[in-house]
């Protein structure tokens, strides 16, 4: 065989062998460095994102956790009840934040209303619930001194934390010297402790940093994301099946999908204006509600369901559909049956992006109200709520020292539920995986 | 029924009433799609309980002809149908007449195997399922056993039905869609290049399955091979560029051609 080659006159390069491998050497090292700045992009993203959530981490975390004093206060009867008679309603309504102010100043006499204001400012605002609470557990307390811990002011908290310098000159610290000597006293008793702080994730928002918490914001974003999901899921599978499957193929339609696409780029507080014009003012629905914030979210979200859910749709072979359709299927179990069980997985890809896009969305909500200052729980979706966005943003706005480790928290425990609802939907979308 | 041919013109006379044992009798059949005309006016008459070929290059309107008999072509954008089709004398682009009891009873198997992403069982039970030939599990059973013995993929798979249909070999493959197919009991099976993804030994298998389901289903079938046509057919009709250029028993097709086109393409000169 070799023979007839060398004798037929062929092409012949003189160094082809060396040309290839010079060539190849080239091809090599390209493909190598393609690599490295893939690794190197990677590694850089990487740094970025732990970077990131340490930050947040770090400032976070002391959110989770609150200062407890413990306070001896004389629950003098005659304030408490002045009747004489003792019964849950009297002992509810008593003002026992005046009573733990009195105990203050009785036992540590201070001189004139400023050092009085240092002294009380020790203690929460919200520190008479915890007394009254103690009380209506035990009414026999009444009349006696008790001992109970109550939660420490935001300043208290920060400088126990570590969040404020102890040594700093007095001038320039929010402690004075005579609220820390009490508090280093207090500190030796063992009077002083760091708890979990469950308040935190039971709360609703507040403007005290001690008494502020996420449960308010946590509850309005769930209601929220419910709205969406049951507006935007539902029409926007049906859209895309309807314009993938049903519709016929012309100028309207074309249209339809051109302006679709362009939605999807529409600045989210257009969409918000859209709420306020069309659901607040013309529909009248109730202001700050999450049913409301739920459907601007739910405009928002349409165009990336409806564009990720066709190009599920067209993905499915269409050997599946002419199988369907040489059966005697009709059009509609052509796609009840095949399509749509098949594409489910696609579609649900692009419902969980848009919800987390939902989730995170702060602007088109400002436009609706849901921006208030919401203290109480919302107890359904037409209750005055906001969401954990804004609710960030708000505390991240707030100049109290001890908003920012809130901020961090609240960012923290908005991640966490984002994760969480992802999870829930690549679990779902697992179950509808077939294979092929 | 008449009225309908007078409606394509000038046939009315040629047409007569179907004579017995024709199942598909076709006049004039054209099919556009969108501007460009893929079909110019067939005449074919297709026998029941026989095999017909339909053979030709490709592009030449062999598969466009086999899809107007189960109305495949509806599910193509822009395609028309003009002409006169008739299944046992009723007009089957009737508009009143409903698709779905068409493709009832005229089934069709494709030339890529495409069984749906599920069980074995479940895709022979589909058809039976949508149409409500069957009610309970016991009618259901029997329904995938019969139709998978007619296949002759019984014996494979019986201790499997509930694995998925996508898992079996390319031939398994093609027999679980043909028992698909006669699960809803068709009286004609329309298949487009049956074979053309298989290897031999699976489409000799095939093929004497055709041979076998001859007996009780009026077939015609698309193919590329001559042999195949030789070997499965009782009647070959042969296509070239949207025309019907002959059309008779296969034997005397293949033996003694009338059309130098024909002679061409079977022998090998082009196509």
């Amino acid at each position: 065989m070799s023979d007839t080659i060398a004798e037929t006159p062929t092409v012949m390069i003189p160094d082809q062998k060396d040309r290839i491998a010079r060539r190849l050497g080239r091809r090599h090292a390209a493909e190598k460095r393609f690599r490295i700045y893939g690794i190197v992009a990677i590694g850089f993203a990487l740094a970025m994102l732990a970077f990131l959530l340490t930050t947040i981490v770090w400032n976070g975390y002391s959110a989770f956790f609150k200062t407890y004093v413990q306070i001896e206060i004389h629950l003098k009867k005659d304030e408490i009840a002045p009747g004489g008679r003792i019964d849950r309603a009297v002992l509810a309504k008593a003002d026992y934040q005046t009573l733990l102010r009195e105990s203050l100043i009785e036992k540590y006499k201070p001189e004139g209303r400023r050092a009085r204001r240092r002294l009380t400012g020790l203690v929460s605002i919200g520190a008479g619930e915890y007394i009254r609470d103690f009380v209506l557990a035990n009414p026999s307390v009444v009349g006696t001194t008790q001992s109970i811990w109550v939660p420490a002011s935001a300043d208290i908290d920060q400088l126990v934390k570590g969040g404020i310098d102890r040594n700093l000159p007095e001038t320039s610290r929010r402690i004075k010297n005579d609220q820390l000597a009490i508090l280093t006293r207090w500190e030796k008793e063992g009077r002083v402790e760091t708890r979990f702080n469950t308040g935190f994730f039971t709360q609703g928002d507040s403007r005290e940093p001690e008494q502020a918490g996420i449960w308010g914001a946590l509850a309005g974003s769930f209601f929220t994301m419910i709205v969406t999901l049951l507006l935007a899921f539902p029409i926007g599978v049906a859209t895309a099946v309807y314009l993938e499957e049903f519709a016929p193929k012309n100028r309207a339609t074309d249209l339809i999908e051109v302006n679709i696409n362009n939605l999807a780029a529409v600045p989210s507080i257009v969409f918000g204006l859209l709420g306020l014009a069309v659901f607040l003012n013309f529909f009248e629905l109730p202001r700050s509600a999450p049913l409301v914030g739920g459907m601007v979210l739910a405009l928002m979200t349409l165009p990336t369901i409806i564009i990720s859910g066709r190009a599920a749709l067209k993905a499915v072979p269409p050997s599946i559909r002419e199988a369907a359709y040489g059966l005697g299927a009709s059009r509609l179990q052509v796609t009840t049956h095949h399509v749509l069980p098949l594409s489910m997985p696609g579609i649900m890809t692009g419902t969980i992006i848009g919800m987390a896009q939902a989730l995170g969305e702060t602007a088109p909500l400002l436009m609706i109200g849901m921006v208030a200052f919401v203290v109480d729980i919302p107890g359904g979706p037409t209750d005055a709520a906001t969401v954990m966005p804004v609710q960030i943003f708000l505390w991240a706005d707030s100049p109290e020292r001890a908003f920012v480790e809130k901020t961090s928290g609240g960012i923290i425990v908005l991640l966490a539920f984002l994760i969480t609802m992802n999870a829930l939907a690549i679990v779902l979308r697992k179950r509808f995986e077939r294979r092929w | 029924m008449n009225e309908a041919i007078a409606a394509v013109g000038g046939t009315a006379e040629t047409a007569p009433q179907a004579p017995p044992g024709l199942k598909f009798v076709t006049r004039n059949v054209c099919v556009f799609y969108g501007e460009k005309q893929a079909l110019n006016g067939i005449d074919l008459d297709i026998t029941e309980c026989e095999v017909t070929a339909l053979i030709g290059p490709s592009g030449c309107g062999k598969s466009t002809y086999l899809r107007c008999l189960n109305r495949m072509n509806d599910t193509i954008d822009g395609a028309r149908v003009t002409g006169s089709l008739e299944l046992d004398g009723e007009d089957i682009y009737d508009p009143r007449l409903d698709v779905v009891q068409l493709r009832a009873r005229v089934g069709m198997v494709f030339q890529k195997p495409n069984p749906f992403p599920k069980s074995i069982y479940d895709n022979v039970a589909y058809g039976p399922r949508i149409h409500g030939l069957v009610t309970g599990k016991a009618e259901t059973d029997e329904i995938v056993h019969t139709s998978l013995a007619k296949a002759g993929l019984i014996d494979e798979v019986k201790d499997r039905l509930q694995e998925p249909g996508t898992g079996l070999s390319g031939g398994q493959q093609q027999r679980l869609c043909i028992a698909r197919a006669i699960a809803v009991s068709p009286e004609v099976i329309l298949m487009d290049e049956p074979c053309s993804a298989l290897d031999p030994i699976a489409t000799a298998r095939i093929e004497e399955l055709i041979d076998e389901l001859r007996e009780n289903y009026t077939i015609v079938i698309v193919t590329h091979s001559m042999q195949q046509a030789a070997r499965v057919s009782q009647k070959t009709a042969f296509f070239h560029l949207g025309d019907l250029i002959e059309y008779g028993e296969t034997a005397q097709i293949f033996t003694n051609p009338q059309d130098e086109k024909t002679q061409g393409y079977i022998t090998g000169r082009f196509g």
